[in-house]
């Protein structure tokens, strides 16, 4: 009864999705390309997937952002909180305020999900872009951006700079106390741009700091442009990532010129599907446990008013960093100051992203290598773009760390000005240190590889008819560098004088 | 049924070990966000008993003249004078145990209060006498009063008594009165949830978590170094008042949205957001992928 009517069923889905096909294809043709789609295969490396985790959290930005929307009020106009029908937040009632942040206060306190979807939002932005800084080290490190996928590394970190500026816009957007001081310091540092500062700030702030427009432009900026972009970009990534197909490490049957691992239909789909499903649990949980940016604790900006221990988000706190640990020196030319701010605030990362984004030539140059790879390198196996890599890691930890540096010095109870003197020097001396470390690792790893112990006697134990034992398979593999039979040969001889000894 | 659901504990093992990680985590730190609750504040008058006073200066000559000197004139060390600090300096710190300093070159932190309730009394009876005693200097500020909190959150009770200085009969203060109080006057040390700083030269910022409404009132009157003092001019006893019951509010804020980790602001938040947010799905994601 059962295996008939399961039979049965079987075969209407198989009708219905045949019926569906076939419309489908008798409009665009499309079964060919469909089943190519299908039948595309991804590598199965647990670390290709980290860049789902980013796109996954992106979806759910997109999502919550949309909702906020429905609630926010980008409006710089002066109101008073005022008790009103629903929650009202007591310690603020009486108190001037900007529209936005009201609104803001409303989506935490009336809106029904407001306070989870703020932050559920807030959330997947960190979580976001600790996925995109993961997964841009982790192309940088196995030199997935080597021939031919530069186009990919440039779009990737022009998409990096954006996701960066679209988190601080949004952390500006409630203008409550962090907000506002977040955006005085960007307000500082563009001013401080050599002869043109003035005036650039005085055309995006419509006027005088802090201005009543800004907010509106801001959230335009926010909501449309950076995410239009941002989404263009991603297209345009993973259209380029699907065209070139992806790179894998090299491994046993695996070639420069074929892909193993999962087709998109069932496995990679049913993969992908599930682990969407994990982030946006994760991130949810978070969302509904753990408290995120409490704006009616910060209170509404007025800029004569400050708390200690405002930093950004941790994603652009290394150029927060910057501007706290560089030095008080003055520069002139021509008669003019330029200003202090300028050199961390827009120089330092100017240069910093200049070499990112030329880091495939000097990798070129480097190794002297102008093939086309699709298999990935092993980081121990480029001991000097690792350390470079790890050097970069140095020197932004250390920046980021600068922003913590009163929170730091007061949870440590160490005197401020030595944190700030010990990260001062950490930034210049921590990514030599870091370097060094991490090429003579690489070589040791190397050496490590190379030695016999890796290299068992491998395959299977078969015993014969006469009652012999051999091995079947690989037989002792020839060792990886002239070193390893060096080293085998010298352990044989060693043996030998042993026995011989004895 | 549970066979089939251990043989595929593989596919289970990155949710399950997001939730298992996720509670711990959350009990954790639920069981930590619980913990910093306030004293309550209570009003001190000073006494004018002259047995108090005499049992002050006893308690004084052992455990203070040492430093602050015969009758508080001031001492060979860099302790200062206290003929003239009043009350409200001397149970200030007394009760918050920043005094009697083991080493007076160190900063006066919070610690247990070395004398108990009826000491700390006969302490502040004796400094609060002291010009009276020595003949030299004016009196200082005594112990201030704090105004009651208004019942409705507007304030209409309170909001015509600008002239009010006392802080009591009608003169009562709103939530919202401190909040931009705390936010103009203090925040910018203190941190906006009143969780402390750093100064220059190791001077530390100390949290307000533990300060009682008194303390806190007191603070302000004697700014305790490295605290500027903010006098009746500055702030007047209606806004401290204010303040100080803000300050109280801040203990246990009312904190929609879950566990509280936000009094250290944003690094700690990307803390969490790295280790418990992209750390699970790192996890997730290296039970989903291969290695090879």
């Amino acid at each position: 009864m059962s295996t008939t009517q399961e039979r049965a069923d079987t075969q209407k889905r198989f009708t219905l999705a045949k019926k569906g096909f076939d419309e489908a294809d008798d409009r665009f043709a499309s079964s060919r390309w469909f089943v190519s789609v299908l039948d595309k295969i991804f590598p199965d490396h647990w670390s290709f997937m980290v860049g789902e985790i980013a796109l996954d959290s992106l979806i759910l930005l997109i999502l919550t952002g949309v909702y906020l929307t429905f609630f926010f009020i980008p409006n710089s106009r002066d109101v008073v909180y005022a008790p009103t029908a629903g929650h009202v937040y007591a310690p603020l009632v009486g108190q001037h305020m900007s529209e936005a942040y009201q609104s803001v206060l409303n989506i935490s306190f009336n809106v029904r999900f407001g306070l989870l979807m703020r932050q559920a939002h807030h959330w997947a932005a960190l979580v976001f872009l600790a996925a995109v800084v993961f997964h841009l080290c982790r192309i940088f490190f196995t030199g997935a951006f080597r021939k031919p996928r530069e186009t990919n590394w440039i779009i990737g970190l022009t998409l990096w700079m954006i996701v960066m500026l679209e988190g601080f816009t949004g952390y500006s957007l409630p203008d409550d106390l962090l907000s506002g001081t977040g955006i005085r310091v960007i307000y500082s540092v563009l001013e401080g741009i050599p002869f043109v500062g003035t005036w650039i700030t005085y055309d995006l702030w419509g006027g005088r700091y802090p201005g009543t427009t800004f907010i509106t432009r801001l959230f335009i900026v926010h909501e449309f442009i950076f995410p239009a972009l941002i989404v263009g970009l991603l297209s345009a990534h993973l259209m380029i990532l699907w065209r070139q197909k992806h790179t894998d490490f090299p491994g046993p049957g695996k070639t420069e010129t074929n892909i193993r691992g999962s087709r998109v239909w069932p496995q990679y789909a049913m993969k992908a599907g599930g682990l969407a499903m994990i982030v946006s649990g994760v991130i949810f949980a978070l969302a509904g446990l753990v408290q995120i940016n409490p704006v009616w604790i910060y209170g509404p900006y007025t800029p004569y008013t400050v708390s200690t221990g405002s930093t950004p988000d941790w994603y652009v706190a290394w150029l927060d960093g910057a501007v706290r640990l560089w030095p008080h020196w003055e520069f002139r030319s021509f008669g003019h100051e330029i200003a202090n701010p300028f050199f961390p605030g827009l120089l330092i990362p100017g240069v910093v992203f200049t070499l990112m984004y030329l880091w495939p030539v000097v990798d070129r140059k480097i190794y002297n290598d102008h093939e086309r790879h699709n298999l990935l390198d092993r980081p121990r196996d480029k001991p000097f773009r690792t350390g470079v890599g790890v050097a970069a890691i140095v020197f932004f930890a250390d920046l980021t760390l600068a922003t913590g540096d009163d929170i730091l010095s007061n949870n440590l109870h160490i005197p401020f000005e030595r944190i700030l003197e010990v990260l001062q020097y950490g930034v210049v001396i921590g990514p030599v240190a870091g370097f060094l470390i991490a090429y003579k690792a690489c070589k040791a790893l190397q050496r490590t590889d190379a030695h016999p112990i890796r290299h068992p006697v491998g395959g299977m134990i078969v015993r014969a008819a006469d009652g012999s034992y051999h091995t079947l398979g690989e037989a002792h593999a020839p060792h990886a560098g002239e070193d390893g039979y060096v080293e085998v040969e010298k352990a044989e001889e060693h043996a030998e004088e042993h026995a011989e000894g004895r | 049924m549970i066979a089939a659901l251990l043989r595929r504990r593989r596919v289970l093992a990155g949710p399950l070990a997001v939730v298992a990680v996720a509670v711990v985590v959350g009990s954790v730190l639920f069981m930590a966000g619980g913990a910093a609750h306030g004293q309550t504040g209570q009003s001190l008058l000073v006494s004018t008993n002259s047995s108090d006073i005499l049992a002050g200066q006893t308690l004084y000559d052992t455990h203070c003249e040492s430093c602050h000197g015969y009758e508080g004139k001031g001492g060979v060390t860099s302790a200062p004078a206290l003929v003239s600090v009043g009350a409200a300096a001397a149970d200030f710190y007394l009760t918050t145990g920043r005094m009697p300093l083991n080493n007076p070159a160190n900063q006066a932190l919070r610690h247990h209060p070395y004398f108990d309730r009826t000491q700390i009394r006969q302490l502040d009876a004796y400094i609060a006498a002291l010009p009276g005693i020595t003949g030299d200097g004016p009196p200082g500020p005594a112990i201030p009063t704090v105004a009651p909190l208004c019942s409705s959150p507007s304030g209409s009770g309170g909001s015509g008594g600008s002239g009010n200085r006392s802080g009591s009969g009608s003169g009562c203060v709103t939530l919202s009165e401190g909040e931009s109080g705390f936010a103009l006057n203090c925040a910018e040390c203190h941190q906006a949830a009143g969780s402390g700083g750093m100064l220059s030269k190791g001077n530390v910022i100390p949290t307000l978590r533990n300060a009682n409404i008194t303390q806190v009132a007191e603070a302000m009157r004697v700014g305790p170094k490295p605290m500027p003092v903010f006098g009746p001019k500055e702030i007047s006893n209606k806004e401290m008042s204010a303040i100080a019951h803000y300050v109280e509010y801040l203990h246990q804020p009312a904190s929609p949205g879950g566990l509280r980790i936000s009094g250290f602001g944003p690094i700690a938040e990307g803390f969490v957001g790295i280790v418990f947010g992209f750390g699970i799905l790192l996890f997730a994601v290296r039970m989903i992928g291969t290695r090879g």
